[in-house]
């Protein structure tokens, strides 16, 4: 059953990609913080109606949670909006490939000492050779 | 200025995975959909802020631009929900790996086709060979991943 997950966080990046391109489109438009509160605004507009039909889960939680659980919406707003700022001085190239090698790095070292909750994982041989491969494709990309 | 610039989107990525960190957390008690849904809320009453203090496009033109452009919103919506989903299976770093992949790919093939007005970037024997890096890296995360779940549970 892992690999099913594997295909969504596979799809989720495709997805992505999608996004990224046509968003690239719209912000041409109407602006580019304009493009991200449009996803942002619309997609609470979705997610509120799958919510009321399909959620299962305890939205109240919210209320109870440790704050730091909360902050997830605010991060997403600092990562998109670093990349609005950086492209336009340093290029797309340069801004995904640093952006990309701070989420790797960041992520190996949550995940080994278990931080923010996640599940603790402690960081082998196999892991620092997957990040080797990511960063070898990055630079033959770009 | 550049490398400032530089570093300032090194913290964007970090902010990315605290972010799938955090939302794998919560969403253990409160489930997929919501953590999604709480996401986007606060996500959009952080940029109403943002945009009031900072926006100098035109929301407003979202009437008249070609509706295609639009439907992203639902790719935004898949994203989120699929990477809150994936985090309590596998962990943060196999989700981010493996989402990055799939991102590079689709970036490859859309830039191949030129597709949504984009700039047309061939795909070249330096990107088959980045291709085939990325499969490398996927196959040691998942054999990674699964020699630290034997060793915690052993």
């Amino acid at each position: 059953m892992r690999y099913i997950s594997y295909i969504l966080a596979l799809l989720a990046g495709a997805a992505l990609s999608f996004e990224g391109a046509i968003y690239g489109e719209l912000g041409k438009t109407i602006g580019k913080l304009e493009t991200s509160f449009y996803n942002f605004f619309v997609g609470s507009i979705i997610l509120g109606l799958l919510w009321l039909f399909f959620g299962k889960g305890k939205l109240s939680y919210a209320v109870e949670a440790p704050k730091w659980t909360l902050l997830g919406g605010v991060l997403g707003v600092v990562y998109l909006t670093s990349i609005v700022i950086s492209v336009p001085f340093v290029g797309v190239g340069i801004t995904m490939v640093a952006v990309i090698i701070g989420q790797l790095a960041m992520s190996m070292i949550v995940e080994h000492y278990g931080w923010l909750g996640s599940k603790k994982s402690r960081i082998n041989k196999e892991k620092i050779l997957a990040i080797i491969s990511m960063v070898i494709a990055l630079v033959l990309v770009y | 200025m550049g490398i400032l610039m530089i570093l300032f989107t090194f913290l964007g990525g970090i902010t990315l995975s605290a972010q799938s960190a955090i939302n794998g957390t919560f969403s253990r008690k409160a489930g997929t959909i919501e953590t999604t849904l709480l996401t986007f809320l606060t996500g959009t009453m952080f940029l109403a802020i943002f945009i009031l203090f900072f926006g100098n496009g035109n929301v407003f033109a979202i009437l008249e631009v070609p509706k295609w452009q639009l439907s992203a919103v639902f790719l935004g919506v898949l994203f989120l929900l699929f990477i809150i989903a994936a985090v309590p299976k596998i962990g943060v770093i196999a989700t981010n790996i493996t989402v990055i992949i799939g991102q590079l790919v689709i970036g490859i093939v859309i830039d191949n086709f030129g597709w949504f007005n984009s700039l047309v970037i061939p795909l070249d024997m330096k990107r088959y060979f980045a291709l085939l890096f990325m499969i490398i890296a996927l196959y040691f995360i998942y054999r990674g991943n699964k020699r630290a779940s034997e060793e915690t549970t052993a």
